[in-house]
């Protein structure tokens, strides 16, 4: 009896061709700290990504199987699932948590050579702070975009500027790299600012930086209720200048929590509505999920589709051929301005094209239509 | 100086939210010693519920501020009842009740998270928003008026300062223990709560607003002294003063900035620790 | 506790990283150095009775001091250890000393300043602190031409955890812990019986603070990054919480309370999905309401 159920299970596992191994692929996200407004629909991203490459058949004949874990914005709790996603046999780990916790994962993907790529964080010291062969960033990286702001500034001739930003530590990278490129670029900080999270007003910083008198502002903060506040400081006292932001205020949001005060911000961003690719993705995750995406779901999206072609190309699940095939990858998605690609030469790590941003403007309340592309 | 006097204005809005929430936590600490950190919790709290009540229902502006100060009182009481009797009933060690009151901060904070999306919800103003400010410190005026009447004039008012004085003494003269700690505690929470539904047209409604605002509301308690009402509102007014002065006019980098109103505390605490006003003698 | 039974529980605890995975290993060594903190934080907070939230802060402080030390100035392994002790004892005596003169929650309030503090000097620390990104990418030196890492380093970290246990055992059952109880009780009988409260108050501090600087020093090591985020404010009251639940006061409590608070997440994430934190806050309420005195009284119940 027990022969013929064994011949009979075999059987059964043998024709059913789906029996096989799934591709595992670990998520490390945050679900209840201060990243979750970003890290959860960027997982949504990743999530639809995966129901439609599944539909499809999966990855090497294989389905591809999300592990998902909740570091809580904790890096010290990141680091340890990092691991546990390891030990579970994830052959690579999306971050899509905070700048810092993807730091913290990377000790450990460098330790056991497994490949992570994080699709969205933009601190340009990710790649450069640990030489991780295993660690590949697709964000757009804050030096991407304040040259790109700055090129489409440049027509209008500025010389001294404010930079104003957060104490968050990502606001606080931001900053530092659009200084750097501000002065790079021969332009002058007049004033640098910030507003502390929990703040109830920003009325100083601001008022300290009208009695600069700068051409413009650039904004380089994260913190959304934040930026809410320096908007309404800016309209109670009156300034008229030219605000430039980070790829912050493209996070459909401020839409309806700053409503009124954004007419005619400029922004960076990774998203051209106008792109055949992003009309496409818009229409199948609305038609999958009844749902509404912004680019946020479309940073996890790309992601985990590089992951997919990746390990399409190692053609096995083996990290090291993962590791290379994703070194060489190009690939074009739905981020960036038309026609780019994301592509890493020189055995550089991050993977953004520099002339990949765009720049927009808030007409009205709207996200308006793209006014410059990269960084010419 | 035309600055300095909208600075002024500023800063005297942001101190009276400060203050009310220090007034919170005076409420509840002078009567039973309970220092009630879920303060942030309920000015969150009142934010959302303004959130709903004003922007997603639309609701006209008096009847939706007096429907979620209304809904705090409630939700204070409610806390009482919930965390606080039971372990005073069971003589549990001060700490017990502190402790179960961070539990209800998480409590309350997930709650939030877990029902609306993450993001920052927009809260409208009472009038315009260079109006605020103003209406900010006319409502403060009146609710810190109003209380240091009740404490100073009413018979109700007057067994409140009884019970801080000496609860075991105000037991033996008859006054409810028990109702005068679920009173403190629902004042408390309709403080806090307004103090949130204030401040969020500026800040908008997040479930992370409520720790920030619970240490900047204690440090202006500490400041002002838990002696009397009007401390917590002095309190309020010099934190927001030496933050954004210390901001706009301090000739240090602005990161330095936010640890000015810190080393003040350290050293004011040092100097004078029981806070600017002391409670008046029995 | 005898000598043997301190060697077999050392054993015990030393071996288990060997037959654990990687991911098991990391989460054992956090939950020792978190018991650690909890046994340090207990004899503060429930012994001695005061209320402080820096001891993360001294944590971060040994951490960052160490990996500094060692990295940007270059110093041999000892010394930096005993340099870092000393900034450690330092810089709480510099806190101490002057906060014996506040009391209640008014030394609170100083200590949440000072952390609060510590993470702007982190982030504004240029070069020196790493800034917002910290310092990452470093390893352990070699300590008489031997590399400690992975289970081996976890042995490493059981002893520092039974050296504090026992050196904390050592002062609660002598003089000193009935002093410090007496100043928790009653400061003013205290004083009247002959005990130098200020000065008990100081020695307190500074200790359970160096001790903390300690176990940060050797936490540096384990995920081999020291940055700002890690050592932020609402560790500091997690730290409560454990002591708390689990039984301010006892050693036993301590170790109960930083199990159960430093494992819940864990255990809860899988299951419940996103409300993990929103069980957790249940849970804790629940855990005082049920146990005032903190969970170690259900074990006093049990082993009657």
């Amino acid at each position: 009896m027990r022969k013929l159920f064994a011949a009979l299970a075999l059987a059964a596992f043998a024709a059913n061709p789906y029996a096989q191994e799934t591709i595992k692929i670990g998520v490390i996200t945050d679900r209840v700290g201060v990243s979750k407004p970003y890290s959860e629909p960027a997982t949504e991203g990743i999530a639809f990504g995966v129901d439609e490459l599944n539909r499809k058949g999966g990855i090497l004949g294989r389905k591809i199987e999300l592990l998902i874990e909740d570091d809580q914005s904790r890096p010290d709790i990141s680091a340890a699932l990092a691991r546990k996603l390891i030990d579970q046999g994830a052959v690579f780990i999306l971050s899509m948590s905070l700048t810092p916790a993807t730091q913290q994962q990377q000790t450990v993907t460098m330790e056991a050579k497994t490949p992570q790529m994080t699709p969205m964080n933009s601190g340009d010291t990710l790649t450069t702070q640990l030489q991780n062969p295993y660690f590949w960033q697709t964000g757009p990286l804050g030096s991407i975009q304040i040259a790109t702001l700055l090129a489409h500034a440049r027509s209008k001739s500025l010389k001294r500027v404010a930079l104003i930003t957060d104490n968050s530590d990502l606001g606080q990278l931001l900053g530092r790299f659009f200084k750097a490129g501000l002065e790079k670029s021969g332009i002058q900080v007049v004033a640098e600012e910030v507003v502390p999270r929990g703040a109830t007003t920003a009325a100083p910083q601001m008022q300290k930086i009208r009695a600069a008198s700068p051409d413009a502002m650039f904004m380089a903060g994260v913190l959304t209720a934040e930026n809410v506040l320096i908007f309404k400081a800016y309209r109670e006292l009156g300034l008229k200048l030219p605000i430039h932001s980070s790829y912050n205020l493209s996070v459909p949001i401020y839409m309806t929590v700053a409503k009124g005060l954004i007419n005619g911000v400029t922004f960076v961003d990774a998203y051209d509505p106008e792109k055949p690719e992003v009309k496409a993705f818009e229409a199948a995750y609305r038609k999958a999920t009844g749902k509404e995406p912004f680019n946020l779901h479309g940073y996890g999206y790309d992601g985990i589709n590089m992951v997919a072609e990746a390990i399409r190309r190692a053609g096995s699940t083996d990290k090291e051929k993962i590791r290379e095939a994703m070194q060489g990858l190009t690939y074009s998605g739905v981020m960036g301005a038309k026609g780019m690609k994301y592509s890493f030469p020189e055995g550089k790590r991050a993977g953004y094209d520099p002339n990949g941003m765009v720049v927009r403007v808030y007409e009205g309340d709207k996200q308006g239509k793209v006014v410059h592309v990269g960084q010419k | 100086m035309q600055d300095f006097f909208e600075l002024s204005l500023s800063a005297a809005a942001s101190g009276c939210i400060y203050g009310l929430v220090a007034l919170a936590y005076l409420l509840m600490i002078r009567p039973t010693g309970i220092i009630n950190f879920a303060v942030g919790e309920w000015a969150m709290l009142g934010a959302f519920g303004g959130f709903l009540l004003l922007t997603k229902f639309e609701w006209p502006y008096p009847v939706g501020m007096a429907v979620v100060v209304a809904l705090m009182l409630a939700v204070g009481w409610g806390t009482e009842r919930l965390a606080v009797r039971p372990l005073m009933e069971k003589r549990a060690p001060l700490l017990a009740p502190i402790l179960a009151l961070l539990g209800m901060l998480v409590i309350f904070r997930e709650a939030i998270s877990v029902s609306f999306p993450p993001d920052p919800h927009p809260v409208p103003y009472a009038f315009e928003i260079q109006h605020q400010k103003y209406f900010i410190i006319a409502v403060s005026a009146l609710v810190f008026a109003g209380f240091w009447f009740f404490f100073e004039k009413t018979l109700w008012g007057r067994s409140f300062e009884a019970v801080s004085l000496n609860r075991r003494a105000a037991a033996l003269m008859g006054i409810n223990l028990s109702r005068v700690t679920a009173l403190s505690f629902a004042g408390g929470a309709g403080a806090a709560g307004l103090a949130g539904l204030l401040v969020s047209p500026n800040v908008s409604a997040h479930y992370l607003m409520g720790v920030p605002l619970a240490i900047q509301g204690f440090t202006a308690l500490v400041i002002g002294g838990v002696g009397r009402v009007e401390g917590a509102l002095l309190g309020g007014m010099l934190l927001a003063f030496a933050e954004q002065l210390t901001t706009r006019y301090a000739p240090i980098p602005s990161g330095y900035a936010q640890g000015v109103p810190l080393l003040f505390l350290m050293i004011f605490l040092l100097v004078r620790p029981t806070g600017l006003l002391r409670a008046r003698a029995a | 506790m005898r000598l043997a039974a301190w060697l077999g529980a050392f054993a015990v605890l030393a071996a288990l990283p060997f037959f654990l995975g990687s991911y098991h290993n990391d989460v054992y060594r956090k939950l020792l150095l978190w018991i650690t903190l909890a046994l340090g934080y207990n004899f503060l907070f429930g012994i001695c009775g005061q209320v402080a939230f820096s001891h993360f802060a001294f944590y971060g402080i040994g951490a960052y001091s160490v990996v500094i030390l060692l990295f940007q100035v270059g110093l041999p392994l000892p010394l930096a250890i005993t340099l870092g002790v000393v900034i450690c004892v330092a810089l709480a005596l510099a806190v101490a000393i002057p906060a014996t003169r506040l009391e209640g929650f008014y030394l609170a309030l100083v200590t949440l300043a000072l952390a609060q503090l510590f993470i702007v000097v982190l982030n504004e620390g240029g070069a020196v602190t790493g800034g917002t990104g910290g310092i990452a990418g470093y390893r352990l030196p070699a300590v008489f031409g031997w590399r400690i890492a992975g289970p081996a380093y976890t042995v490493v970290i059981v002893f520092l955890m039974l050296a504090t246990l026992a050196l904390l055992l050592r002062l609660d059952g002598s003089w000193f812990g009935r002093a410090c109880r007496a100043v928790r009780d009653n400061p003013e009988a205290a004083a009247a019986m002959g005990v130098d409260v200020a000065r008990t108050k100081v020695i307190v501090f500074t200790l359970t603070s160096a001790l903390a600087g300690v176990a940060g020093m050797v936490y540096a090591f384990v995920d081999n990054t020291v940055n700002p985020p890690i050592f932020g404010l609402d560790n500091a009251f997690l730290i409560l919480f454990m002591v708390i639940v689990g039984g301010a006061g006892r050693h036993a409590g301590a170790v109960i309370g930083a199990i159960l608070l430093f494992l819940l997440p864990f255990w809860l994430s899988p299951l419940v999905g996103h409300h993990h934190q929103l069980v957790f806050g249940l849970f804790v309420l629940a855990a005082i309401l049920f146990q005032p005195k903190g969970l170690i009284g259900l074990w006093d119940r049990f082993s009657r």
